[in-house]
């Protein structure tokens, strides 16, 4: 055999252990997850349930990270009465939002996770006041309402708890098309103007910005005169660095991860004008 | 290899135990800075912190 | 290696200041440069800060000029959805089409791209010693890839077309994203294209001299275009992964600059930039093993046989400190969404680390092998030959626990059949700590392999040199050591925060390793006696590894290029653009392993044309009439 010969027999004989290798290997493959259309006037209970089942293992991608110790990065969620656990956490002291019942609580945590964050579970560094979790009713999850109820009847009806949540009417679904079809048009876009920018982050609802009358906040008549632009975009971004003589600490600090860069620079840029 | 001893084989033996001990100080030390610039104790005691 | 160094001379060690100097200059315009262009005359460096930092006290505040937003920002327009029928079907697969078209042009813009920057490394080397040898090996590496950047403009030509007739949407909303972008890339690809014909084909006439250092600056600008060219590319890629620079529905909102700087662009810049180098320099290596093997002449062997070498010793070193830049990208990959990390390590793609393992651990044998054989070239080497069946032995053992599988997605079947969701002998060894301590003991040791080759043909004349041995002992031992209690304690004993932490420590220990011998070994053998090196006397059997290493790193870009693209799942631009063409899944790896094959394969019959045209320009057919003469 000739030099040529033998050196591409070994390099494509080494390109073939590497091919049986992946070969070898189970073969997965990852579904993109389907648009089922719901007959809402045929569907019973237990399909819903069955519903919310496959939508945690499936589409809500829940299996990612709520497994079974010790394998989970998030609390279990399949070994553990779910309902049982809320009440337990709705009466824990730390708790601070507003859901009264079980069912509220577990759709509370779908779409604001960071509103009780289980100790030891939280981000890291954060000693558990941020949880690492996505909001699931948003990109790139985005479970309909109707689809995080499927979940909490099953979380419900999975240890023999009563079923609270009610199959979707006809005119809960009429909803949620219209919702989804909508959703091309009317999702939140970034303010193109500082005033929808002031109206969308609802700043006027604590601040006046045509008196210096104070509300819950400063007034900001001319706070362009008090302020320089960098001490205006640092007191947005970081309200409570430095606070107004008189004004406890009440406003949102989640704006720097809200607002775009663009919508920032319009609110500083329009209270910067105000100087009277 | 005549050249490569300049030392005694006494001082050779110093020379490793004092590098050991230099080198071990150093990667404790190195241990400890980045745990903690992670926020995270180093635990030398052995006991698992949970 | 260098066995007649006339040194430095005065005025030579003046013209190398003066260069770096230059060069220094250059870089720090060409930064001024981009940085003005990307301002477009808005306060850019407080608009492209983080929220967060803006503000800190005690710092200058940036000058702020006023908002007058309304006048920069364009019409919000989001991001197209398109449906199934929009995608064209031409009877095959569109994915696989442009998956072989992306794969092949970034395979020859890696090698277009890393070749010419140790070409200019080699060739100041050259400058510097005085040794000619350098300067002709750098000009024949530039001589067998020159027909590698016309393929790599040629498919990349092929792909943008795919691109564009395939998915039409798609590229519509990054023409839109990117905008002008485009002429930039235009421009800078005319800018390399001329840096590269006046620095191939004036080599010899800018020879000696100052013309040399005109021939340098060449050499750098042909680096600088290239390696622009590469990192806007990357910021497409990085915008695909994690947008920056839009809203949730895909409308712009930020400016040019802030679309490419998104969270992952650096990690992946610097991540392709090292790899680059490492897959640039196993594939000349491969040229190199085949001249070598095909000739007898012992001058030319020993010509090939460096010229081998130093393209191993090229893509061993780039090759080392891949981990930590891949450690780096996937900590932003988790920091960026923690779906996407969890996609990607512990998701349905996590079998292919398996084959990641087996590619890596193909690479570090091989890689070894090379260098363990390349001790026979001087005597001496016997004084640390006996150190190769341990590091061989670590190797191996290493290799195994990482191939190990480990926490997977199990179905309920293969949990039952297998009594728990871990093995109970394999369940201890297929967790993460495990595979930590034995990459990272698998780089030391390579590392020690590379260090005693190094050794192998110098004495240390320093009187501290016991001392310097008993100090770089101390710091192997120390390290191995604390990679593994810190794999071993942080990994089985306590919960999940410190086994992160505490692979930093792994790695800080790897890189201390690393840095140690490097400026250990440079201090004491500084005026060392060399024993005599006889290049060329190497076995025939050590060339198949100078093989094995440009098919494994090929293989390997290959899957990366699989699972880079892959944790979008869904998504053309994640969480901004669906993708709802007939193929939004992610195949498997064996489907993926095939396809990588393919391109694995078209590379090297590529690459073998290229080689080819190489050797045609020093080829010359004597005239048929003497031939005649001759034979008659």
């Amino acid at each position: 055999m000739n030099l040529f010969n033998k050196v591409m027999v070994f390099s494509v004989g080494l390109t073939l252990v590497f091919t049986l290798v992946a070969n070898l290997l189970p073969q997965v493959e990852g579904e993109a997850p389907v648009e089922k259309q719901v007959d809402i006037a045929s569907l019973t209970m237990d399909d819903f349930v069955a519903m919310g089942e496959s939508l945690f293992a499936n589409k809500g991608t829940c299996t990612l990270c709520h497994k079974p110790p010790p394998l989970g990065r998030a609390p279990d969620i399949e070994g553990v009465d779910m309902v049982a656990v809320s009440v337990k956490r709705l009466a824990d002291p730390r708790y601070q939002g507003g859901a009264t019942d079980a069912a509220g609580y577990i759709l509370e945590s779908m779409v604001d996770p960071g509103n009780f964050v289980v100790a030891g579970w939280g981000k890291k560094g954060s000693n558990d006041t941020e949880s690492p979790m996505p909001a699931i009713d948003k990109a790139p999850i985005q479970l309909s309402a109707m689809e995080m109820d499927a979940i909490i009847a099953w979380l419900q009806a999975k240890d023999g708890n009563e079923v609270t949540v009610s199959l979707p009417s006809p005119e809960a679904a009429a909803q949620v098309a219209d919702a989804s079809g909508a959703e091309s048009g009317s999702a939140p876009m970034a303010a193109a103007t500082a005033e929808e920018a002031l109206t969308k982050y609802a700043c006027t609802g604590c601040h006046s910005l045509d008196s210096n009358e104070a509300l819950v906040g400063p007034g900001l008549l001319n706070v362009g005169g008090r302020m320089t632009p960098e001490q205006i975009r640092q007191s947005i971004v970081d309200p409570n660095a430095v606070l107004s003589e008189g004004f406890a600490a009440a406003m949102p600090t989640d704006f720097a991860t809200k607002m775009t860069v663009s919508e920032l620079e319009l609110i500083v840029g329009r209270l910067a004008e105000k100087k009277q | 290899m005549s050249e490569e001893k300049k030392m005694g084989p006494g001082a050779t033996l110093v020379a490793t135990v004092i590098a050991f001990l230099v080198v071990t100080a150093v990667f404790y030390g190195l241990d400890h800075f980045i745990m903690s610039i992670q926020g995270l104790p180093l635990n030398m005691d052995l006991t698992p912190a949970s | 290696m260098i066995d007649k160094n006339p040194g430095l001379s005065f005025w030579n060690r003046y013209k190398v200041s003066i260069w770096i100097f230059f060069l220094l200059m250059l870089t720090a315009g060409v930064i001024g440069a981009s940085q003005g262009f990307s301002a477009e005359g808005s306060g850019v460096s407080e608009r492209i800060a983080p929220i967060g930092r803006v503000h800190i006290a005690g710092q200058p505040f940036v000058e702020f000029e006023g908002a007058s937003g309304e006048s920069q920002e364009p019409e919000l327009v989001a991001a197209p959805r398109p449906t199934r029928k929009d995608y064209p079907d031409i009877g095959v697969s569109s994915r696989a089409l442009v998956w072989i078209l992306a794969q092949m042009h970034l395979f020859f813009g890696a090698l277009v791209l890393a070749v010419p920057l140790f070409v200019l490394v080699i060739e100041l080397t050259g400058v510097i010693t005085g040794d000619d040898r350098y300067d002709d090996m750098a000009h024949e590496f530039m001589k067998i890839s020159l027909v590698g950047f016309s393929i790599t403009a040629i498919i990349g030509g092929s792909l943008a077309l795919a691109l564009f007739a395939l998915y039409p949407d798609l590229m519509a909303y990054l023409m839109h994203v990117f905008g002008a972008q485009w002429l930039v890339y235009a421009g800078l690809f005319f800018l390399e294209s001329f840096f590269l014909y006046t620095y191939y084909y004036g080599w010899n006439a800018f020879r000696y001299g100052n013309k040399k250092w005109l021939h340098l600056t060449l050499g750098l600008m042909l680096n600088a275009s290239g390696l622009t060219i590469m990192v806007l590319a990357n910021s497409w890629a990085t915008f695909m992964m994690a947008p920056s620079g839009v809203n949730e529905v895909g409308a712009v909102v930020g400016n040019i600059w802030e679309v490419m700087k998104g969270p992952l662009w650096n990690p992946i810049n610097l991540h392709r930039f090292i790899a680059n180098i490492a897959f640039g320099g196993a594939v000349v290596g491969a040229y190199a093993a085949f001249k070598f093997l095909s000739t007898r002449d012992p001058k030319l062997r020993a010509h090939y046989d460096w010229m081998g070498y130093t393209s191993n010793f090229i893509a061993i070193l780039a090759f080392l400190p891949l981990p930590f830049a891949g450690y780096w990208l996937m900590a932003e990959i988790y920091a960026y969404s923690q779906q996407m990390g969890i996609t990607a390590m512990g998701g349905i793609l996590a079998w292919l680390f398996i084959v990641q393992a087996v590619l890596i651990g193909t690479i570090l044998l091989a890689g070894n092998f090379y260098l363990w054989s390349g001790m026979s070239r001087t005597e001496g080497s016997v004084r640390y030959q006996w150190l190769i069946k341990y590091i061989a032995v670590v190797l191996v053992i290493s290799f195994l626990i990482w191939v190990t599988p480990h926490t997977l997605i199990l179905s309920a079947r293969e949990m039952a059949a297998m009594g728990g969701s871990h093995h109970h002998i394999l369940g201890p060894l297929g967790i993460m700590p495990a595979k930590n301590v034995a990459v990272n003991l698998m780089l030391v040791v390579t590392f020690l392999s590379f260090q005693i080759y190094r050794r192998s043909d110098k004495v240390a004349t320093v009187s501290w040199a016991p001392a310097g041995n008993a100090l770089m002992v101390a710091i192997y031992a120390v390290a191995i050591v604390n990679i593994i209690f810190a794999g071993v304690y942080y990994g089985y004993f306590t919960n999940t925060v410190y086994k992160v932490g505490s692979s930093v420590m792994q790695v800080a220990s790897t890189l201390v390793v690393i840095i140690a011998g490097i400026v250990i070994d440079s201090l004491m053998f500084r005026n060392a006696r060399t024993l005599p090196s006889h290049w060329g006397k190497i076995s025939d059997r050590s060339q198949y590894a100078l093989f094995a290493l440009p098919i494994a790193f090929t293989w390997l870009m290959g899957l990366m290029g699989y699972v880079r693209s892959s944790v979008k799942t869904h998504w053309h631009v994640y969480t901004v653009m669906k993708d709802n063409s007939p193929e939004n899944y992610i195949p498997t790896i064996g489907y993926a392993g095939n396809m990588i094959t393919l391109v694995t394969l078209l590379f090297l019959v590529c690459v073998l044309f290229m080689f080819w045209v190489a050797n045609l320009s020093s080829t010359r057919q004597s005239r048929p009439e003497e031939l005649e003469g001759s034979v008659g």
